[in-house]
């Protein structure tokens, strides 16, 4: 981290709501460029939904979110996409029926410059596009090694790897900004020390700032440079790992607290 | 076949690996040598750009210091760099040593301490990691070299050095001082016939493992024979997918290729071997014994889940193949009918069967390291590959026997390889004398002594018999024979072996030695078993659970009970009937110190650990309790405890505390 953290992106004074449900009220915290942010919160805490008002997926009532500088109003995914968010879903959302590589391809979507006529004929300059995602798509392969199901489609992959091969989709999508939904959720140990050493590995190596959310407490100390805390849609925390994990409101609603 | 002619003509001069490089890159220069997977492409290198790999690597190790009988540790998977390390080593007339890559930090600081390396060539961090750690401690490793640079950008690199790097300089070195390349290459003519070639550890299935020094002039000249006699050139072409530390991978795939000039495919990652294999389609082909069961298990498994149309179609050739498969194989003559049905067959199941794993341009298949059940190895035959199987070790570099085309069986290991000469003592126990065989122990010459003969033959450890037709047939290891207190001959792993050619038992192991009768330990085949399981509707969460079902020991027990028919059958084995057997709740494994690192039962060990099952399985219970101490993959340290039953097979009484007193 250099001395002067750089803000990639800040949500200030958020409030959203459906109908008569408020999901997130009054949040503001900032990701700055680099780090590791760590999203937590017991069920129903309005972790996800804030991660989708940050992708431009919901629309908060109140409030704004700033990134790289620029306050945005009304965001579609797509735009936020394009300007370098990208995100692994809680529930694996892949493309069942086609192979891994097809699917991580479909991540670079964004970045094919050649038109439709050509696509369709995979000719010309469509072919010279194809080969140069194709290649950095084998980086990500590499990477993140899964090079032994690059040609299985997706749907028959155990779980595990499924969440990998997500993480691959978002990663080609050469994202400044990576959230993680619980990318962890539903894995085993080895797997989740696995996918740890991936998510240290992306950020160092390709200086990705990543927010996560995660239920794993041992996980969300060790990978994460700061940690937010959500309760019943107000932030009750913000800090290091360590001060977050010393903080009576954080113990009380994790742990319950007599009333 | 040329090839190997050519190669003949130089036989005197061309005693050591870098000189046969040196003429393979003269002699078929824009052939290829190398093939890597590397980012989805496979790449090539040929025989003219791997001697200039090499040399420049010399230059690099040269500068390192590394000379003459210097050591130079090689801990990696299959890839260019790791072999291209073992020869610029030996252009330096230093000793490569290659370490099993999945060796726990301890096994890997005692060959590392034993053998002193000076100098190491890793694959990638995590052996770097191990590496350093193992070598902390000892002050006579000097470099390490890498090959992928992921991950290790914030170490230390004062003796951490990248190999790319390393070549890339000394090219641009050669480019600006031809000279210099000159004095490098000038080094392979300094080799003498008697320099160590290469110093591979054994596998210790027997205690500690030894280093097997192979001298040079005698390496080459026993991968000439074998080259000839599989007729191997430059057009074939290997899978190189066997540890870099076993005797099998520097044989069949460095030497032989060095030595007929044929061309190494590496594969991309050790999980992505079985779609390698089938997009190289390698002509020469070896995999032990449980690589072919566990494809044929996938195989059967696969058909399963097929339409009816498939599986009745599949089912109607494998008959066919069944019948006159081998007949055709081994050039008998066969109606012409049964012909035309085999060759419907090729096109319709075999072909594409063949396709799917592999295998379709195979010439030549070898299997060994462990007995192969008939129908398994007739399967195969019977699609029309040419499987055969061949008896080696590391002190003999690889072949001992091995069978010739047209005269091949499952239950021997064939007639002596060429120029190799076989005699069996009065013990029973096997010795050769072959071209390629060992100097001695590295620093152990007690061990040496009592390995090798006075009149020059070593000793294998090994019981066998000569059948009549000549070929040799291997029973088990000669001190493990033993006898049951009546006088009847007792191999455990004979029965081990007609135990584990059901695919539902992945591993067995026998008592029986100085007892009253024998018994069995079983580890089931999850993936046999859990198939089973599923289309039985047999609700498990675990191994452990899956082994102790009461259905599952039903059906190891017919197993178990059809071992014992055949055994009855063959007078010299009666005596190891299966009385007790009983169904462990874990899976042997290598990490627990259970297998040796080429998957062989560590007899001894197991019996100690599992004492209190042993003593059960002999004192007449039918349950004993076992708790045992288990090493995750990432090293931790757990506790397995479960109730495991004996089971009593019929026709033997049921033990009782007074027969094993009396033992």
């Amino acid at each position: 981290m250099s001395d002067t953290p750089q803000t990639l992106l800040s949500v200030e004074n958020v409030t959203l709501k459906f109908g008569g449900v408020t999901a997130i009220s009054g949040v503001s915290f900032d990701i700055r460029k680099g780090e590791i942010r760590a999203i937590i919160g017991p069920n129903g805490a309005g972790k996800t939904s804030m991660l989708n008002c940050i992708n431009g997926f919901y629309h908060p009532q109140e409030g704004r979110i700033t990134y790289k500088g620029e306050t945005r109003e009304r965001m579609r995914p797509h735009v936020a996409a394009s300007q370098g968010i990208a995100r692994t879903f809680q529930n694996v959302a892949l493309f069942r029926g086609m192979t891994t590589l097809d699917n991580i391809m479909t991540g670079r979507t964004l970045k094919m410059k050649a038109n439709i006529f050509w696509q369709m004929l995979r000719i010309g300059p469509a072919l010279k596009d194809e080969i140069q995602h194709r290649e950095y798509c084998e980086e990500i392969i590499d990477f993140l090694e899964i090079e032994h199901i690059r040609k299985v489609p997706v749907g028959r992959l155990p779980y595990g790897l499924q969440k990998r091969v997500e993480l691959a989709r978002a990663l080609a999508m050469q994202p400044d900004l990576l959230l993680l939904d619980e990318p962890m959720a539903g894995m085993n140990l080895e797997e989740k020390q696995d996918m740890c050493r991936f998510i240290l590995d992306v950020n160092k190596t390709y200086g990705t700032t990543i927010a996560l959310i995660e239920h794993d407490m041992g996980v969300v100390m060790d990978l994460s440079d700061r940690v937010v805390v959500l309760e019943y849609g107000r932030k009750i925390a913000d800090g290091t790992p360590d001060e977050v994990k010393s903080d009576q409101k954080v113990i009380d609603a994790y742990l319950g607290v007599p009333h | 076949m040329e090839a190997v002619e050519a190669g003949a003509r130089d036989a005197s001069r061309e005693n050591s690996f870098p000189k046969l490089l040196r003429t393979n890159a003269r002699m078929r220069g824009a052939r290829p040598a190398m093939r890597h997977k590397d980012r989805g492409i496979w790449r090539t290198w040929t025989w003219a750009e791997a001697y200039e790999n090499v040399l420049a690597l010399a230059h690099a190790f040269d500068a390192m210091g590394v000379g003459h009988g210097d050591r130079v540790a090689i801990v990696g998977g299959n890839r260019p760099l790791m072999y291209w390390s073992i020869s610029a080593a030996q252009l330096l007339r230093a000793i490569p040593v290659p370490v099993y890559a999945d060796a726990a930090p301890d096994e890997m600081a005692a060959v590392i301490e034993d053998a002193e390396v000076k100098i190491a060539a890793v694959q990638d961090q995590e052996q770097v990691d191990k590496f350093i750690g193992a070598a902390e401690r000892l002050s006579f490793v000097n470099f390490v070299c890498y090959d992928e640079d992921r991950g290790l950008e914030d170490y230390d690199h004062a003796r951490l050095k990248p190999m790319h790097k390393l070549i890339a300089d000394a090219k641009a070195l050669f480019a600006r001082e031809p000279a210099e390349r000159a004095r490098i290459a000038a080094k392979i003519e300094d080799g003498q016939g008697g320099d160590t070639s290469i110093m591979l550890y054994t596998s210790g299935t027997t205690g500690r493992s030894k280093g097997v020094i192979l001298s040079s002039e005698r390496s080459v000249a026993a991968a000439r024979d074998t080259a000839a006699f599989d007729r191997l050139n430059d057009h074939d072409e290997v899978l190189a997918y066997l540890p870099l530390a076993w005797v099998g991978d520097h044989y069949l795939n460095y030497a032989q290729a060095m030595v007929a000039g044929v061309c190494m495919a590496c594969p991309e990652s050790p999980d992505t071997v079985q779609q390698d294999l089938r997009e190289i389609g390698p002509t020469f082909y070896f995999a032990p014994p449980r690589v072919f069961e566990g494809l044929l298990t996938r195989v059967m498994i696969r058909m399963e889940d097929a339409g009816s149309l498939k599986r009745k179609m599949f089912h109607y050739f494998l008959g066919v193949a069944r019948q006159w498969g081998e007949k055709i194989l081994n050039r008998q003559s066969v109606p012409v009918t049964a012909r035309l049905k085999y060759a419907l067959g090729e096109m319709l199941v075999y072909g594409p069967l063949k396709n799917v794993l592999g295998f379709s341009r195979i010439r030549v298949a070898y299997t060994a390291g462990e007995a192969i059940g008939n129908d398994l190895f007739a399967f195969y035959r019977s699609l029309g590959l040419n499987l055969k199987q061949l008896y080696g070790q590391t002190e003999a570099f690889l072949y001992v026997t091995c069978q010739p085309d047209g005269a091949v069986r499952s239950d021997t290991v064939g007639p002596p390889a060429p120029n190799v000469t076989i005699k069996i003592n009065e013990d029973g126990e096997v010795l050769f004398k072959s071209p390629g065989q060992f100097v001695g122990y590295y620093k152990d010459p007690q061990k040496t002594a009592e390995t090798v003969t006075s009149d020059g033959f070593v000793r294998t450890g090994d019981a066998g018999i000569f059948d009549k037709d000549g070929q040799l047939r291997i029973i088990d290891r000669a001190k493990d024979v033993g006898k049951l207190p009546d006088g009847r001959l007792f191999a455990p792993k004979y029965i081990e072996n007609k135990l584990k050619f059901f695919p539902n038992i992945k591993e067995a192991v026998a008592f029986g030695d100085g007892r009253a009768f024998a018994t069995a330990m079983i580890n089931i085949d999850l993936t046999a078993v859990g198939n089973w399981a599923e289309r039985n509707n047999i609700v498990y969460s675990s191994y452990q659970e899956l082994a102790c079902h009461p259905r599952v020991n039903e059906m190891i027990a017919k197993n178990v009970a059809e071992v014992n028919a055949a055994l009855a059958a063959e007078p010299m084995m009666a005596g190891g009937v299966i009385k007790r057997f009983l169904i462990l709740h874990k899976e042997l494994d290598a990490d627990d110190g259970e297998l040796t690192r080429t998957q062989k039962v560590r007899r001894g060990f197991i019996a100690e650990r599992y004492a209190p099952l042993v003593t059960a399985l002999y004192d007449g219970s039918s349950e004993a309790d076992i708790s045992t101490e288990v090493t995750f993959e990432d090293g931790r340290r757990g506790t397995i405890s479960a109730r495991v039953k004996v089971s009593d097979m019929d026709g033997g009484a049921p033990a009782s505390k007074q027969l094993e007193s009396a033992a």
